[in-house]
Formats: structure tokens, C-alpha cells, sequence
């Protein structure tokens, strides 16, 4: 382009010296002014190539920021996918453990439905034989009894004494009865923990046992400040029939002695005790001692109806502990228990 | 049903309601009140219901003079259609026999009975011993202590 206006202004120049001299000017301020402008775009060109190189600069970097997060993003959807799936085992396994506590649940409360259900089978059984089983009993016992007295007179020696026999069986099963209903009730009592002073309950028993046979004379000790946790009510009944025994079996010796105290033992409580010297076991019975109805004496040697200590050690047991003896013939025994 | 045990005269003309569904007990108690020459009039009912008709003197007993109440109620507790403290609950629920004096006489030595027969107000309670010797001897102090010692409420006079 310059080129062609130099040319132009040569041919100008031969025609009028001063035009030519004033269009050179007017050229060299048109070609002066084209030139800013020229180099004014071509600054704003080089600016626009310039900004659009940081714009691509920018641009690349957003694109790999971009690329990054959507990179990013995977690992993080993957990530997420993982946490879902645990969580979905995790809710899982939550609900068969749910379930199975559920199953649990429902089983133990049907168990406890039975539990119940047995418990008020047993009270009502108890119930019936407590009223019913007794009634024959007095009418058995009562019209014998009305027969000796109202026929006397034509009753021969033996006649009345088969009658007393009755009188005498009927009264034995009522003892029986009122000690299977005890057993009964210990086993179905509820318990009541709290602190009772053994010593002191034993001394009632005694006492309880003085007074009913205020003619024996029997040696008592009982070791002071023996005090347990344990249902008072079912203690008294395990030291009633175990004192009792010792004062039942202690019956035939001249010089009786009754016991009771503690030892202490290696592990857990210690071992409370009720020794006498009356007339002991043999060892070689001991399995059936605690067994209900079970007698190692006859009724003639020693009345009793063999459910004591089958009572005695459902009270221990109740308590969580054992029961066991010693003893020799003739050399008396010793009852130990724990609670 | 009225028992006039003996022909001689009572000591006084108090009455006592027997109430037992069993004859054998019902036979064993008029005899030992006899035994022990309690001569007095003894009235028998022999279930819940009836005792309860005797005691406010309806239905079969609509014609029963209702100021003649008994000295003592015997009330055994297993008993037909209605049950001995169920007997009690209503008797004592009920202003005109609220006073009366009952006692229960009974087999059962259930603490649950025992609890209850007090609970519901009555007057005593005594077991029917399956040795006689001793259940005359408990009839005998029953009937000496209910038909001479014990005075009864005011308006049962």
C-alpha cells in the first residue's frame, strides 16, 4: 500500500509543485494518521492474541481442572458407591440382628407365658389339694372316730384298734399333704432378698422347738452375728425342718447337743452348719437324703414324711448355693449349706 | 333347712348358719357341736347363693324374719355357684350385713385364702382339722365363744 501512494504523489509532482509539496503533506498526515490507527489495531490485534493466549492459558487450565474434578468426582462416586454399599450390608445384617432379637424376644415371652401358665397350674393344684384332698381325710378320720365312740359297746379290742389304725394312716396323710403343699409353696414363693441374721432366726426355731417339748433337755449353741442375704421367710423354713430334724433325731440321747455356725470356706461364702449328736446316717444312703418322700429311718424309729429336706435344699437352691451332710451311725450329722 | 338337735333347751336361742356343700363336714360339725352340748338351733345351707338368700331373706327365704340373724356365720370357702369370700365380699358390702359376725371355716390354710378371708372382714378364721379329736375341740371353743361370750353389734339384738 505504501508503495502505491508514493507513486501517486510522483505524478502529482510533475503537474504543480506546490499542490504536489501540500498533497505530500496531506499524504504524509493521511499516511501518518493511517499508520497510528494501523498500529492502534495492530496493537489492539496483538492485544486480543494476546489476551486470548491467557484466555487459552486459562481455558486449558480450567479444562484440566475440569478434567480433574471429573476425575475426582469418579473416585468420589466410587467412593460413595462403596460407603452405600457397606451401609446397605451394615442395615442388613442390623435387621437380622433386629429380627433374630425379635425372634428372641417373642421366644422368651411365650416362655415366660408358659412359665406362667405352669406356675398358675401349680397354684391351682395346690389350691384344690389344699381343700380337696383333706375333706375325705376328716370323714374318714371322723366316722372312724364316731364309730368307737357310738359303738363301743360292740366294738371288740381288735375292731377298735383296726379303727385307731385308720384314724392313725389318715392323720399321717394329712401331715403328708400339708408338707407336699410346704414343698410346693417354697418352689413358687417368690423371693425377697435382703439381710437376715441367721443366728437370730435359728434362736427362734429352738426356742419354738423348747416350747414344744419343754420336758427334753437339749444343749444349744448357736454362733452370734451369722447374718446372710436371702429371703427370710424361706430360711426360716430350711432352719425349721434342718433344727428340726436335729431335734427330732437327737430324741433318744441322754445328753442332746445341737449346733449351729458357720465355717468359712476357700471359695465364696461360707458354709453355715446345723450339727448334732443324735443318730445319724449311714453315708452310703446320702444320695437319696434329699430326695422328696425319701426316709432313712423307719416311722417306728422316727416319725417324719421324708420331704423336709428335699424342701430344705430346694430353699438353698433357690438361694443359688448347695446343701450336703456327714454323718456315721450313732455319731450324729452335720447339715452344711451355702447362699 | 332347721335342725333342732336336741329336744332339751339351749342355753340361749341364738342360731348359727352353717353354710357347706359337703354332708360328710356338715355331719362331722352338727356332731361335734352335739358332742359338746351346743344345742342351739343350727340352720344349713349348702352353697354360696343359698347363703346369701338365708342372710338378707329372699328367695326361698323371703319369709324369714330378717332381726333374726345368726350369732355366727360358719362360711366354708369352696363352695357351688357362689364362692365363700365371694359370699363374704357381698355380705360385708351390704349395710345389713355389714356387722355380721362370719367365720371362716375351712381346709384351706392358703395364705392366699387366709389374706383374703381377713381382707374381706371376716370375724375369724379356723381350719377344719383332718384329726376329729382336735375339730370337735375347735367346734367346741367356736360354739362356746360365738353363742356365750361374744356379745353381738347392737342392732342384731
Amino acid at each position: 500500500m505504501t508503495g502505491e501512494i508514493t507513486r501517486e504523489a510522483e505524478r502529482d509532482q510533475a503537474v504543480d509543485p506546490n499542490s504536489y509539496a501540500k498533497a505530500i503533506l496531506n499524504i504524509l498526515a493521511d499516511f501518518s494518521d493511517e499508520k497510528a490507527r494501523l498500529s492502534g489495531v495492530q496493537k489492539a490485534i496483538l492485544n486480543i492474541l494476546e489476551d486470548s493466549a491467557s484466555e487459552k492459558v486459562w481455558l486449558e487450565a480450567t479444562q484440566r481442572a475440569t478434567l480433574n474434578i471429573l476425575e475426582d468426582f469418579g473416585a468420589e462416586t466410587q467412593k460413595v458407591e462403596q460407603t452405600n454399599r457397606e451401609m446397605a450390608k451394615e442395615i442388613a445384617e442390623r435387621k437380622r440382628a433386629e429380627e433374630a432379637l425379635l425372634k428372641a424376644k417373642a421366644a422368651t415371652d411365650a416362655a415366660n407365658q408358659g412359665l406362667e401358665l405352669v406356675n398358675k397350674e401349680l397354684e391351682a393344684f395346690s389350691y384344690s389339694v389344699s381343700h380337696d384332698l383333706r375333706a375325705p381325710l376328716r370323714s374318714i378320720d371322723g366316722f372312724s372316730q364316731a364309730v368307737i365312740e357310738d359303738y363301743a359297746d360292740r366294738l371288740d379290742d381288735q375292731a377298735k384298734d383296726y379303727l385307731n389304725r385308720v384314724r392313725a394312716a389318715t392323720q399321717r396323710m394329712g401331715h403328708l399333704i400339708d408338707d407336699m403343699l410346704a414343698l410346693a409353696r417354697v418352689t413358687r414363693a417368690e423371693m425377697r432378698r435382703e439381710t437376715v441374721d441367721l443366728s437370730a432366726l435359728a434362736g427362734d426355731v429352738l426356742a419354738e422347738l423348747r416350747k414344744s417339748e419343754p420336758d427334753r433337755r437339749v444343749e444349744c449353741h448357736i454362733e452370734p452375728g451369722l447374718v446372710a442375704e436371702g429371703d427370710t421367710r424361706l430360711l426360716r423354713v430350711a432352719l425349721v425342718n434342718l433344727l428340726g430334724n436335729a431335734w427330732k433325731f437327737t430324741g433318744k440321747q441322754a445328753r442332746a447337743r445341737i449346733e449351729f455356725g458357720a465355717h468359712p470356706q476357700k471359695t465364696g461364702g461360707p458354709a453355715y452348719f446345723v450339727r448334732d449328736n443324735g443318730a445319724g446316717f449311714d453315708m452310703t444312703y446320702a444320695g437319696k437324703l434329699f430326695g422328696a418322700f425319701q426316709r432313712l429311718h423307719t416311722s417306728q424309729e422316727f416319725p417324719g414324711t421324708g420331704v423336709g429336706l428335699a424342701t430344705v435344699q430346694r430353699v438353698v437352691h433357690r438361694h443359688g448355693g448347695q446343701v450336703w451332710a456327714e454323718s456315721a451311725v450313732g455319731k450324729g450329722a452335720t447339715f452344711y449349706f451355702t447362699l | 333347712m332347721d335342725y333342732c338337735l336336741h329336744k332339751e333347751k339351749s342355753v340361749n336361742d341364738k342360731t348359727i348358719l352353717l353354710v357347706e356343700d359337703n354332708p360328710d363336714d356338715e355331719e362331722l360339725t352338727l356332731r361335734a357341736l352335739k358332742k359338746n352340748n351346743i344345742l342351739n338351733e343350727v340352720n344349713v345351707v349348702r352353697d354360696g347363693q343359698e347363703a346369701l338368700d338365708y342372710l338378707f331373706c329372699q328367695g326361698a327365704y323371703a319369709a324369714r324374719d330378717p332381726r333374726r340373724a345368726p350369732a355366727v356365720v360358719l362360711l366354708d370357702l369352696k363352695l357351688p355357684k357362689i364362692e365363700g369370700l365371694e359370699v363374704l365380699k357381698r355380705l360385708r358390702a351390704d349395710e345389713r350385713t355389714r356387722m355380721q359376725p362370719i367365720v371362716i371355716l375351712t381346709s384351706s390354710k392358703e395364705e392366699h385364702d387366709l389374706l383374703n378371708g381377713y381382707r374381706l372382714g371376716a370375724n375369724s378364721y379356723i381350719r377344719k382339722l383332718v384329726d376329729f379329736t382336735k375339730f370337735t375341740e375347735a367346734v367346741r371353743q367356736l360354739g362356746l365363744y360365738w353363742l356365750v361370750l361374744n356379745e353381738p353389734p347392737p342392732q342384731m339384738r
